[in-house]
């Protein structure tokens, strides 16, 4: 009989080539001009952001891309208190996450939320775009919303 | 519904931090015990489906090397992706085709010893946009549905969360099949470590190693397998959209889609007066109001003051996982099946110290994807009306 365990460690990693696709290309191209697109439906006029290509409500095409404000409402918000590394949380100073409606926006943009304190936030306050002095094209240009 | 299908049987094991059993020998003890139970032999079973994750078990089309275990050599097999739960829904299906009369399903998860559920469950986010924006995952998910739910209803506060948390501990205790974590105190839970508030440490499901088969059989094959059948009375499913910023977390409409489904195939018109108890699936201590209000269960807004009057406990009104459900242990892709068991365990009375009264019909739910963008709902039967 065996009393012992045995375990083998089995690394996996995989490297994934993934192209964005139309939209969210136009989008990444936005933000470099420190735009934020979003696309409309044909069907039913929704507009979301980030934009895509097709309406799950209406099965409608969403090929109009439109150019939304950077100001909007702050809907929704969490304390993130942890970073993902290596699979596991490991603990980091705080931040706060938003879900920020765009003026005009159907959908929310999840981004983050600076110059704010926890106990400031109140749920519909006024936010604006906070963007990098140099863009490249990268999600990271927009560094995130900051209260108006 | 074309034809009867019952559950006849069941197998689980405990649920543990580091199983000792492999994969392999979890799903080759429990089919073998419960096809001894039954006194049928392998080829007896028309179709074997496996409910596990290639992620998870860190191989692709990982039942290949399992099919020996549970019997199904030579036999017609195939697996199912999601939580277990569509597994049977899957092999309820092939009964219900006339084809088949007899199903057997299982799963083995090894969440807490073999792999990082995190690392799989961050695998599940959109490559190109969510992934490496690294902002939405399962747990600020979370943390978005029960801010929005505190903000809808201002009398459901953080401490109701961690009672609910509590709740699910205190029930776990009495279900010899949990991981048997001692309950910690109400202001314990709401005093553990922030993860993304308002979600703590200890409100967050334990993940653990686990497994579990049933066996599922058609009206006429039930009869002679079991003095015992849970009949299944309704199944519904619905996907709502990938995108948490297009949903509506509190309302959670692709879960009210599948209870409508599987209300109506069961001819359910009042949940609340028809329903015995539920099996939900959380991972989080804060879904719990969220989705026994999308199910009909308790009136909207009503999560403070279920907590708080007992409502949802063994002895009230309407239970909400007894077993402790997701907190006795959350063996990831599987836990709905445990669920599952859970549940007939309860209609067969044969639930021990979590046994709810009066047990007569079941609701079991299992969800996949941030704050449950697929949800399915079965509902089940000790007796049978139909």
């Amino acid at each position: 009989m065996i009393h012992e365990a045995v375990e083998v460690l089995v690394p996996i990693s995989f490297m994934y080539k993934n192209r964005v696709g139309r939209y969210l290309q136009h989008y990444l191209n936005g933000l470099k001009e420190k735009k934020i697109l979003g696309s409309k439906c044909s069907g039913c006029g929704r507009v979301v952001v980030p934009p895509r290509s097709a309406c799950g409500r209406c099965c409608g095409v969403m090929d109009e891309l439109v150019e939304l404000p950077q100001e909007g409402k702050l809907v929704n918000w969490t304390v993130c208190y942890v970073k993902l590394e290596g699979g596991e949380f490991k603990r980091i100073d705080p931040y706060i996450i938003g879900m920020i409606q765009l003026d005009g926006c159907d959908s929310l943009l999840s981004a983050k939320v600076l110059d704010l304190q926890p106990e400031n936030v109140k749920i519909g306050m006024r936010v604006k775009a906070l963007w990098k002095e140099e863009t490249t094209g990268d999600y990271t240009d927009l560094v995130g919303f900051i209260p108006l | 519904m074309k034809r009867r299908v019952a559950i006849v049987g069941y197998k689980l094991m405990k649920n543990t931090r580091a199983s000792e059993w492999t994969r392999e020998r979890i799903y080759y003890e429990l089919s073998k015990s419960l096809l001894e139970e039954l006194e049928i032999k392998r080829e007896d079973i028309d179709t074997f489906i496996f409910a596990s994750n290639d992620f998870a078990d860190g191989r692709t089309i990982s039942e290949v090397y399992l099919v020996q275990r549970m019997g199904a050599y030579m036999r017609d097999e195939s697996k199912v992706e999601q939580e277990a739960l569509n597994a049977c829904l899957y092999a309820w299906l092939r009964i219900q085709s006339g084809e088949y009369d007899t199903a057997m399903v299982g799963m083995a998860s090894l969440s807490s010893s073999q792999f990082k559920p995190l690392l799989v469950q961050n695998h599940e986010l959109d490559p190109v946009y969510e992934r490496p924006r690294g902002l939405i995952n399962f747990y600020s998910g979370a943390a978005f549905q029960a801010r929005a739910y505190m903000e809808r209803f201002k009398n459901f506060t953080e401490s109701h969360i961690a009672r609910y948390a509590e709740k699910g501990y205190r029930n776990a205790l009495k279900n010899q099949y949990s991981l048997q974590i001692i309950p910690p105190s109400i202001e314990k839970i709401e005093n553990s470590d922030p993860i993304y508030l308002p979600i703590r440490e200890l409100e967050v499901a334990p993940y653990a190693d686990g497994g579990g088969v049933v066996i599922l059989a058609s009206a006429e094959k039930a009869k002679k397998l079991t003095k015992k059948p849970v009949w299944i009375e309704g199944v519904g499913s619905a996907q709502d959209t990938y995108w948490i910023g297009e949903r509506d977390l509190v309302k959670l409409d692709g879960l009210r889609e599948a209870a409508r489904r599987a209300y109506r195939m069961a001819g359910i018109k009042n949940p609340k007066k028809e329903i015995s108890f539920a099996e939900v699936q959380t991972f989080f201590a804060s879904e719990e109001p969220v989705i026994a209000e999308a199910l009909g269960l308790f009136e909207e807004g009503s999560g403070a003051e279920v907590i708080e009057k007992g409502l949802s406990e063994i002895d009230g009104k309407i239970p909400v996982n007894p077993s402790g459900g997701s907190f006795g242990g959350n063996p990831m892709g599987g836990t709905s099946l445990i669920g599952l068991i859970n549940a007939v365990k309860q209609l067969r009375e044969e639930a021990d110290d979590f046994q709810v009264k009066k047990a007569k019909r079941a609701l079991v739910h299992s969800q996949d994807g941030v704050c449950a963008q697929h949800n399915t709902v079965m509902i089940l039967s000790a007796g049978g009306k139909k």
